[in-house]
């Protein structure tokens, strides 16, 4: 619609209409002071007078009347929302998340003309938000575990679109960037990037009653065996009564029940509590440890009382056992190979003699020492990472009443390898014992079982060996061709998920398959390897060898020693948890495996998750996957709050292990408390303001822009009438002042 | 009269629980059996005691866990299966000529992938001095293994406590206390002995001792015998006994047995 008003000549710069203006206030201000000094004629020249300004006025203004087609553009405003876990906690009038939907409406109600944008913000740049201050959307706007503000003021910086006219953040204040911490000039320099004020509004000011675990940190990394201090920061908020607050840490272990690491008293002064404990972690790879408080009365979180920190547990040097019935050129390579590796530890325990040796010699001329065998497979048993059974017995030196520690060392994480020779296997009374549950094949242990079979004989790859990694390295460094064995022990049927790498070419399982040779396996959280042959070492002392420069021996236990202790280069697949796992919301995992040929087809990938710290129903998901895909990601249904173990079999390879947490609110509900000073120095440093929740309505925001689509403009007078009319006026109230006496 | 009768079932009884026993492989594993080879140069017909090596594994067998090749092999320097097993017995009584470049090129295979090779001087002088065998293998490894030198390895060496512990070095002549060794990578690779190791253990096929032991007797004999049996285990075992657990037990022991 067309509109017309009056105003000055188009060719007036406004700084000349204004400057204008005040030349004619100030004449007229003059003119009054003049006048409250006269006695006579006072009204003549102050008529005349005020007639010659607004002339002169009208001379340089020279009026027109405008008219034009104008809309009204509402300013853009950004709304930056919380959206991380932390604003699905409770305050006194609701969630957090919905004083925030309450707040972003009530601005959009006080300010109808603004262009609100409403994104939210958690991870990485910020998204579009669905408000429903009284829906159910709070679970969908409640997910990121991050809260970081200075990135998703960064990512509005650099986006091409609109700059916003002014940023509104709506949150409680606990953010992770900027950190508790930051400077004034930190929080200034977030306000620069965009170069608009950023205003702030708190959803709440109010701590809830809480006791929590804010914070576990360790100071350095996770190495097996070794002291790690832990630094635990406990808070207590509220009004909440908690002098002294009793700590524990607990290693989660799917093998039984927790195992408490340390415990300790946090002495709770000004709402907060510093505690350091000690914590040894025997077994390498990812491991949960849980730290948490005892219950506080009141406490109206009890989700954020426990943490559950996945430490990545890595070793100085990996401890191995060494255990041989008998010295052979197979003992002999074998040692050598482990004592040339730096980063092995090896404790070694060869039986040099039996009683029917005839020694001929007093124990002091011998240097034999006793087999410790009580205190190896007893109390030193959890600090070795591996055990090597080469070719022994376990019979005469008193093994069998350990062979139940073994088992469970396993199970607890432990590496084992049974080598084979005449006294390994059915040969060394393993069958029905505890430990043959935990080898990957079945050992014979009826009346008159074979153990071995004496006949030379060359292994057979299967397909499985073929395209497993921890054989990669042995295939690259001999080929195909695996060398003669001298015998074979007589190994079973493959245990359940068991894998044969190599198997024998005539010799069958009571089922018709081939007798694995070479096979490997996992037991609880424990893997183990069961290699039939004593002749290994031809790999290096043969014709195969020597062309190879004995490479084949150190490549076969470079990959059998490296998948024990779960080397990622010998693991069949990468696992990983996309963005971390929220208890009760769906996670994604991540899968990368190895390329398999085009011609192999599509891969089904078995995917089991099973929880550790409780008793539940297992997640199973099976998927295929594309033979030209090298990841993909897996959906995991929501989890409750719980350390889990990840088990994926690809075809072809062992099972890879992965082990996470799900916590309920996990860094986001760690320190409930709202942090709103942050908020009002952010809204300081940049020039904006601050209010609460309640008062979102009195926020003031940008005015809108009044954009003019079409104009004419029409002078009232040509410009030289305005002339003469301002001369003749100016005349008038000369010859007026002159009659009364002025100058 | 019943005692008898009863006999026969007790035999079968026996012999069906025995059949039902798990069957041991006994030839299983003999590949990775310890293995006297001896080594054949150039002209070499055999080793200069040609008992040695069975008696060798014999003793070895009977004193120890150690399992070891009865028939022990032998193998031409310039052969391929010189690479075939990790231990090598040369010895002879008189001068050796120059080695082929076969030779030269299967020793230096043999030594690439950590093999042993004990040399025994069969004829060397009453105090040891070693002769125109010892002198001219000594020539031909010089040769093999360039720029390593011998070194005398006496009592501290782990070659002298593998199995038993030794204060010195004796042989069919009780010669100098110490073995010398061309160590490479931590490991003897090349032990010479002046001792006549091979003559204390030839035994003809009577059973008696082929050569008389000087000036120990049979007590030095013994002591040559327990020598081969710790280089025979040094060759299964390497340095096992330089592990740190055995150190305070041998340590002991040692001082127990006096000087």
């Amino acid at each position: 619609m067309l509109s017309t008003h009056l105003g000055p000549s188009g060719d007036l710069a406004p700084w000349a209409v204004w400057l204008a203006v005040a030349l004619a206030a100030a004449s007229l201000g003059f003119l009054f002071v003049e006048m409250r000094r006269r006695e006579r004629a006072g009204a003549l020249i102050a008529g005349t007078g005020l007639l010659a300004v607004a002339a002169l006025l009208a001379a340089v203004l020279r009026p027109a009347r405008v008219s034009a087609r104008e809309s009204v553009v509402g300013a853009r405003v950004v709304v930056l929302a919380d959206a991380s876990r932390s604003m699905a906690l409770e305050q006194d009038d609701g969630r957090r998340w919905q004083a925030r939907d309450r707040a972003i409406a009530a601005i959009a109600r006080s300010a109808p003309n603004v262009r609100l944008s409403v994104l939210g913000f958690g991870s990485g740049p910020p998204a579009p938000l669905p408000l429903s201050p009284d829906g159910d959307a709070g679970e969908l706007t409640t997910r990121a575990p991050h809260s970081a503000l200075g990135a998703a003021i960064r990512a509005l910086s650099s986006s091409a679109e609109e700059r916003p006219a002014a940023v509104v953040v709506v949150s409680d204040g606990r953010l992770d960037d900027p950190p508790e911490d930051a400077s004034d000039a930190t929080l200034e320099a977030l306000g620069a990037a965009l170069h608009v004020p950023i205003d702030a509004i708190a959803t709440t000011r109010d701590a809830p009653a809480d006791a929590s675990v804010r914070r576990v940190s360790a100071a350095g990394a996770a190495v097996a065996h070794v002291p790690l201090p832990l630094t635990v920061d406990v808070g207590c908020a509220g009004g909440l009564a908690c002098d002294e607050i009793a700590v524990t840490a607990r290693e989660l272990r799917d093998d039984g029940p927790p195992t408490l690491l340390a415990s300790g008293v946090a002495h709770v002064k000004d709402g907060k509590a510093s505690l350091d404990l000690t914590i040894t972690l025997e077994r390498a790879g990812a491991r949960i440890v849980e730290v948490a408080i005892a219950p506080v009365s009141g406490d109206r979180i009890p989700e954020n009382d426990r943490r559950l920190v996945t430490f990545d547990v890595a070793r100085e040097r990996v401890r191995v056992l060494h255990v041989a019935g008998r010295p052979t050129n197979d003992v002999r390579a074998l040692r050598q190979w482990l004592k040339s590796d730096a980063s092995v530890d090896v404790v070694a325990f060869f039986i040099l003699r039996t009683q029917a040796d005839d020694v001929r010699a007093s124990q002091n001329e011998l240097a034999l020492i006793p087999f410790p065998v009580d205190e190896l497979f007893s109390e030193h048993l959890p600090s070795f990472d591996a055990i090597v059974l080469q070719d022994f017995d376990a019979q005469p030196y008193g093994l069998e009443k350990y062979l139940p520690n073994l088992e469970r060392y396993v199970r607890g994480g432990g590496g084992l390898v049974m080598v084979g020779g005449q006294n390994s296997f059915v040969a060394g009374g393993y069958a029905g014992t505890p430990l043959a549950a935990v080898l990957p094949v079945d050992l014979d242990g009826s009346a008159g079982a074979t153990s071995a079979d004496t006949s030379p004989f060359v292994p057979e790859w299967t397909t499985e060996g073929r395209t497993a990694p921890l054989l990669a390295p042995l295939r690259d460094a001999i080929g195909d061709d695996l060398p003669q064995m001298p015998g074979a022990n007589v190994l079973g049927e493959l245990r359940p998920g068991a894998v044969a790498l190599w198997s024998h070419p005539s010799r069958t399982t009571k089922s018709g398959r081939k007798m694995p040779v070479l096979a490997i396996g996992e037991e609880g959280d424990g893997r183990t390897v069961a290699l039939g042959v004593d002749g290994a070492w031809v790999l290096e002392f043969s014709s195969l060898g020597s062309r190879t420069a004995g490479r084949g021996h150190g490549a076969l236990w470079d990959g059998l020693l490296g998948w024990l202790m779960r080397d990622p280069r010998f693991e069949p697949a990468q696992v990983e948890i996309a963005g971390g796992c929220t208890a009760g919301l769906p996670s994604t995992l991540r899968v990368r495996t190895l390329p398999v040929e085009a011609t192999s087809g599509d891969q089904k990938l078995v995917l089991d998750i099973t929880r550790i710290d409780e008793k539940a129903p297992p997640v199973h998901v099976e998927t295929s996957r594309p033979a030209d895909a090298s990841s993909l990601e897996l959906p995991l249904p929501a989890l409750p709050a719980g350390g889990y173990v990840a088990r994926l079999r690809v075809p072809g390879g062992a099972t890879t292990r992965y082990d996470f947490a799900c916590e309920a609110g996990g860094d986001e509900w760690a320190d409930s408390r709202p942090d709103i000073a942050r908020l009002e120095r952010l809204a300081r440093a940049s020039g904006g303001s601050f209010v609460l929740a309640p008062d979102a309505a009195n926020l003031p925001l940008p005015k809108p822009t009044v954009v003019s689509a079409e104009r004419h403009v029409t002078p009232l007078a040509p410009p030289w009438m305005w002339t003469l009319a301002a001369t003749a006026l100016l005349g008038v109230h000369w010859v007026a002042r002159r009659r009364s006496g002025l100058a | 009269m019943r005692a008898r009768s009863l006999f026969p079932l007790a035999m079968a009884l026996a012999t069906a629980v025995w059949l039902l026993l798990p069957r041991p492989a006994r030839a299983f594993g003999e590949a990775g059996a310890f293995d006297p080879r001896v080594l054949l140069t150039g002209s070499q017909t055999g080793p200069a005691r040609a008992t040695a090596p069975a008696r060798w594994s014999w003793e070895l067998v009977q004193r120890t866990s150690a399992p070891a090749r009865l028939r022990p092999s032998v193998v031409r320097a310039d052969e391929p299966a010189i690479v075939d097993a990790p231990f090598l017995y040369w010895s002879g009584d008189s001068e050796v000529a120059p080695l082929t470049s076969a030779e030269v090129s299967g020793l230096r295979r043999f030594f690439a992938l950590g093999g042993v090779l004990l040399v025994d001087d069969a004829a060397p002088g009453d105090r040891g001095e070693a002769s125109a065998f010892g002198r001219s293998a000594r020539r031909e490894i010089a040769r093999v293994l360039v720029d390593s030198t011998p070194v005398p390895i006496g009592p501290d060496h782990v070659v002298f406590r593998t199995f038993y512990l030794l204060r010195r070095a004796e042989g069919r002549i009780e010669g100098p206390p110490t073995l010398e060794a061309i160590v490479r990578g931590g490991q003897a690779q090349v032990i010479f002995s002046e001792h006549d190791l091979g003559g204390a253990l030839a035994r003809s096929a009577s059973g008696m001792w082929e050569r008389p032991v000087i000036p120990g007797g049979d007590f030095q004999r013994e002591r040559a015998i327990r020598l081969a049996v710790n280089i025979a285990m040094y060759v299964l075992c390497s340095n096992y006994k330089d592990d740190q657990v055995h150190a305070p037990f041998l340590m002991r022991r040692r001082a127990l047995s006096g000087p």
